[in-house]
């Protein structure tokens, strides 16, 4: 417990020559790079949780005929440091702690939670979750068995987390020269940078037992050009679930990142509106991933479908998409922001297939969902935190490369529209779903030429996989927050440049 | 959770004296002490019950003008003392700012118990009862023609405590009450589905209208789209719901915030005293009205809540402020740390009817898709859902097209406001009609309405 203490005194204060600590309570998991220990760790330690503890719990949880229960433990650290105006405006720390509680009965969920870690305060929460069930007898809680997550796809031997405040304003001083630097235009820069580390530890009445470190980091830098009365803004970031090497890695320093927002807003600044109505449409690589993931990926997500009402609830083996379209989730690629050892039920993670050759081949469940549908969870049950219960959500979501080079899309297209970075999207679970560009270009006689501003792309999920004409081979990647029920997510979401045959742009005439 | 209040405002005192003791020259301590019931039914049967009691520590440390934050959901004693140490070490670190510190205190004049906002009916609600309106309020959805699914009715009710202490010497504390039901609902074929929904609420019981309401209200939303087809791209006067116009007015309360204005990322930087809509426009955010949504005695950082118009008769009077951006742009707070509270466009005198009959071509805009509003430019190009107007009267439902415009060219172009405001959110207005707007549809063909 004081290690803790002395090692996150020394982390988060930032005290400048404290550089990198790496005693304390995660020395020997960490430094050895493998998977944590199982057992409950952190929680017994630190707070004095014992497995005796947490077996009453669940068997409160289960005293009123629940099937099923679960508790998800949660202690996390995060930090941000914020630069604009030249100075470094604020720091942040948080911390989370506690646990929910969950108790399954059918198709109905209970849940209660609570930050004071003490036996009678877990057991109101228990209760309360317990209430689901109206009736039926006390179900019995398996002894646990321990299991540490099958696989490490975080870097953790130097935790970007471990590094000092002093070591976190030197980044974001570094990315924020870069874009103010980058052209007299640029009136105005923030550069940003946070991380998270958190510990979960996962029970359930089946014996469960398991416990995650997840590290998180993420820089962002802004930037805002000016010129004739003209204000436009661009951005660009960089993070996952990586160590203290990822800034200094060529493509993701923040110099890097710096320029590239500043880039993007000069360009912005001799944009013009596009053309309204439809036409055809290329998404570029770069950041088209987020179309994937709401347009295609959440009517995949299994609670929509065992309720029906996701478009996709009923086209298990149909065609949904052009034979060129292959679309996966996959949360196990190492340091991804999406990635994951285990999901927040403690199920393993893997790779999803969901669309292959525009054939509707799986979802993306977890364990209230695969019980729905007589299947199993593939391990994409997710939580923004324990005041949650779990929902079905994306990890990693990808448009498969195809064949074709980005040049012979574009130059495919005589009149029409291409999109390159977006500030958002949104779908219902109807399949209407609509994104706002912050980037985009004309097409004219297959050639990209004006930059484009606040242009939106809408559609209805189902025609657009089916009028996807061309594929690239150029896959990339863009980091996002997925918002569902409330909850935030890490997500990335891929593609690569590809054409739909038709969209509609909406945009100022 | 209330019963210990007075531990929690005690903890926030003793931090503020740690904090001070550490070093730092100012330092602020919030507490949030609340618990929260949610039911949620999905075809006929109990769904979700959730129940929880939750706390949330935060801190404000300033050193010379340098600023760290912390907050905790541990508020165990050695993890806080650990906080607040951190935080003025973390402080010294961080740049020098002149503008930043706490507020000059003042001292909060209304009674928090003359406001409206803690109704001891809420707290007399059994779960029983909570579940029975949500169970309700959706089998009534169900019943009406063309509703297909139901997406979920919910009944959730709040008791919160807020507790704020200051090195200033502020020491404030509230406890507010909320009860809000919402009902969702799916309807139409094949492709072309529609889902749509209506919520209700507030810090009183008696802001929760009968379930039939809720029910027929978020019903009559979908039902309507049933059929929804494009139109052509074409620019046309367009009347806006009651929703609407409070999205609108949400947007508008971006760019009028401190932080837009000086960040010059605002189209209305530089516009206070100037016509910025037509002179019909009146814009009120109310902190303290009774009942109100967002009604409380005083903002996060402890400056009374009070009653700021925003636009009069068409003119930019005041922008929303907090100490922090009042300071930075040589104005005063107006109390509207953590945003806006009751945000409101006064209403007008023409009935909605009437409204709809003075267009002859146009769309009657019922809701939205999408985030693409953007503060520093006021461009507005989302996705839109509507009903058609010819010659004054409904002719079709409208979707999968998108609307675009300028939110400085349609406060000017607001020709007929409504006398149909009704307060039942944060954020809310009546009926309007503007000018124009871009609808982005199919390719422009020949004039009317398209296909």
């Amino acid at each position: 417990m004081g290690k803790l203490q002395r090692r996150e005194f020394l982390v988060l204060a930032g005290a400048g020559a404290g550089a990198y600590v790496v005693s304390g309570f995660f020395a020997d998991r960490l430094a050895a790079a493998t998977l944590p220990a199982p057992g409950l760790g952190l929680f017994e330690e630190r707070f004095g949780v014992t497995a005796e503890m947490l077996r009453q719990v669940l068997q409160a949880a289960l005293s009123k005929g629940g099937d099923f229960a679960d508790l998800f433990l949660e202690y996390s650290t995060s930090n941000a440091v914020e630069m604009e105006d030249d100075i470094i405006k604020e720091s942040d720390e948080n911390i989370r702690l506690g646990i929910g509680i969950r108790v399954l009965k059918g198709p109905q969920t209970g849940f209660g939670f609570t930050s004071q870690l003490e036996l009678d305060a877990m057991r109101r929460a228990a209760l309360t979750a317990a209430a689901i069930a109206a009736s039926g007898s006390a179900g019995a809680v398996a002894p646990f068995a321990e299991r540490p997550p099958g696989r490490q796809v975080y870097q953790l031997r130097t935790p970007f987390s471990e590094g000092t405040l002093a070591d976190r304003i030197a980044l974001v001083k570094e990315g924020y020269a870069a874009a103010a630097a980058h052209d007299k235009r640029i009136v105005k820069v923030r550069s940003e940078i946070s991380d998270e580390l958190q510990v979960v530890t996962i029970l359930n009445s089946e014996g469960l037992l398991t416990t995650d470190v997840r590290p998180q980091a993420r820089m962002r830098v802004t930037a805002i050009a000016e010129s004739d009365g003209v204000r436009v803004t661009g951005s660009d970031n960089a993070g996952g679930r990586i160590g203290r090497a990822f800034y200094a890695t060529p493509g993701t320093t923040p110099k890097e990142i710096g320029t590239r927002a500043a880039e993007e807003a000069i360009i912005l600044l001799g944009a013009v509106y596009p053309a309204p109505g439809d036409q055809p449409v290329v998404l570029g690589n770069k950041n088209s991933g987020v179309v994937i993931h709401e347009a295609v990926g959440h009517p995949f997500e299994a609670d929509g479908v065992w309720k029906k009402t996701s478009i996709m609830w009923d086209r298990m083996g149909q065609k949904v998409a052009s034979p060129l379209v292959t679309i996966y989730d996959d949360a196990t690629i190492p340091e991804a922001r999406g990635s994951l050892n285990i999901d927040d039920e403690g199920t393993a993670t893997g790779k999803a297939m969901l669309v292959e050759r525009g054939v509707l081949t799986g979802y993306l469940h977890d364990r209230l969902s695969a019980r729905m549908l007589s299947a199993t969870s593939n391990g994409h049950g997710r939580r923004q935190s324990f005041r949650n219960p779990p929902l079905p959500r994306m990890n990693n979501t990808f448009l498969a490369q195809g064949e074709t080079p980005p040049e012979e899309i574009v130059a495919s297209v005589k009149k029409g529209f291409y999109a390159s970075s977006y500030e958002g999207g949104m779908v219902q679970g109807t399949g209407k779903f609509t994104f706002s560009v912050n980037l985009g270009y004309l097409i004219e006689g297959g050639k990209l030429t004006a930059p484009v501003k606040t242009a939106t792309l809408i559609g209805i999920n189902l025609q657009m996989l089916n009028d996807i004409e061309m594929v690239g081979n150029d896959l990339g990647t863009f980091l996002g927050s997925c918002g569902k029920g409330g909850q935030s997510a890490p997500v990335t979401a891929g593609s690569p440049t590809f054409k739909v045959r038709e969209m509609t742009v909406g945009g100022r005439a | 959770m209330s019963t210990d209040s007075n531990d929690l405002m005690a903890l926030a005192d003793s931090l503020v004296k740690l904090g001070i003791m550490k070093g730092a020259d100012e330092i602020e301590v919030s507490i949030g002490d609340g618990s929260q019931f949610r039911a949620g039914i999905r075809d006929g049967a109990l769904e979700t019950l959730t129940e929880s009691g939750s706390r949330q520590l935060a801190i404000r440390a300033f050193v010379d003008g340098r600023t760290a934050n912390a907050s905790s959901s541990d508020l165990s004693l050695d993890t806080l003392d650990r906080l607040v140490t951190n935080a003025v070490a973390r402080a010294r670190l961080g740049g020098k700012d002149e503008f930043a510190g706490l507020p000059q205190l003042e001292k909060v004049a209304v009674d928090a118990n003359e406001l409206g906002i803690f109704d001891p009916a809420i707290l007399a609600l059994t779960p029983e009862e909570k579940i029975a309106y949500a169970t309700k309020s959706e089998a009534i959805g169900l019943k009406q023609a063309g509703v297909t699914k139901s997406l979920g009715a919910s009944f959730v009710s709040a008791d919160e405590t807020t507790i704020l202490a200051n090195s200033k010497g502020f020491r404030g504390s509230y406890r507010s009450t909320g009860a809000y039901a919402s009902a969702a609902f799916q309807a139409g074929e094949g492709d072309n589905l529609f889902q749509d929904g209506w919520f209700e609420g507030g810090p009183m019981r008696s802001a929760l209208p009968e379930p039939e309401v809720l029910a027929t209200t978020a019903a009559r939303r979908v039902t309507r789209l049933i059929g929804a087809r494009k139109v052509s791209t074409q620019k046309v006067p367009v009347v806006v719901e009651p929703p609407v116009t409070a999205s609108l007015l949400d947007f508008l309360a971006e760019a009028v915030s401190g932080e837009a204005i000086s960040r010059r990322q605002s189209f209305l930087v530089d516009k206070l005293g100037s016509a910025i809509a037509a002179d019909t426009v009146t814009i009120v955010d109310d902190g303290l009205l009774k009942r109100g949504f967002s009604t409380a005695p005083f903002d996060s950082e402890g400056v009374p809540r009070r009653t700021t118009t925003l636009v009069e008769a068409g003119v930019l009077k005041s922008y929303l402020l907090d100490t922090y951006y009042g300071r930075k742009l040589g104005m005063k707070s107006t109390g509207n740390a953590g945003g806006t509270t009751n945000l409101y466009l006064k209403a007008g005198t023409a009935k909605p009817e009437a409204i709809m009959a003075s267009v002859e071509r146009g769309l009657l805009l019922t809701g939205t898709i999408g985030f693409g509003t953007d503060p520093t430019t006021g461009d507005i190009s989302i996705g839109a859902f509507g009903l058609w107007i010819e010659n004054g009267v409904t002719t079709f439902p409208v979707a999968g097209v998108t609307i675009a415009g300028n939110l400085s060219d349609l406060l000017k172009g607001v020709e007929l406001i409504g006398d149909d405001l009704r307060f039942h959110g944060a954020t809310n207005g009546p009926t309007i009609k503007l000018a124009e707007m871009t609808i982005g549809g199919t390719a422009a063909a020949a004039p009317g309405a398209g296909g």
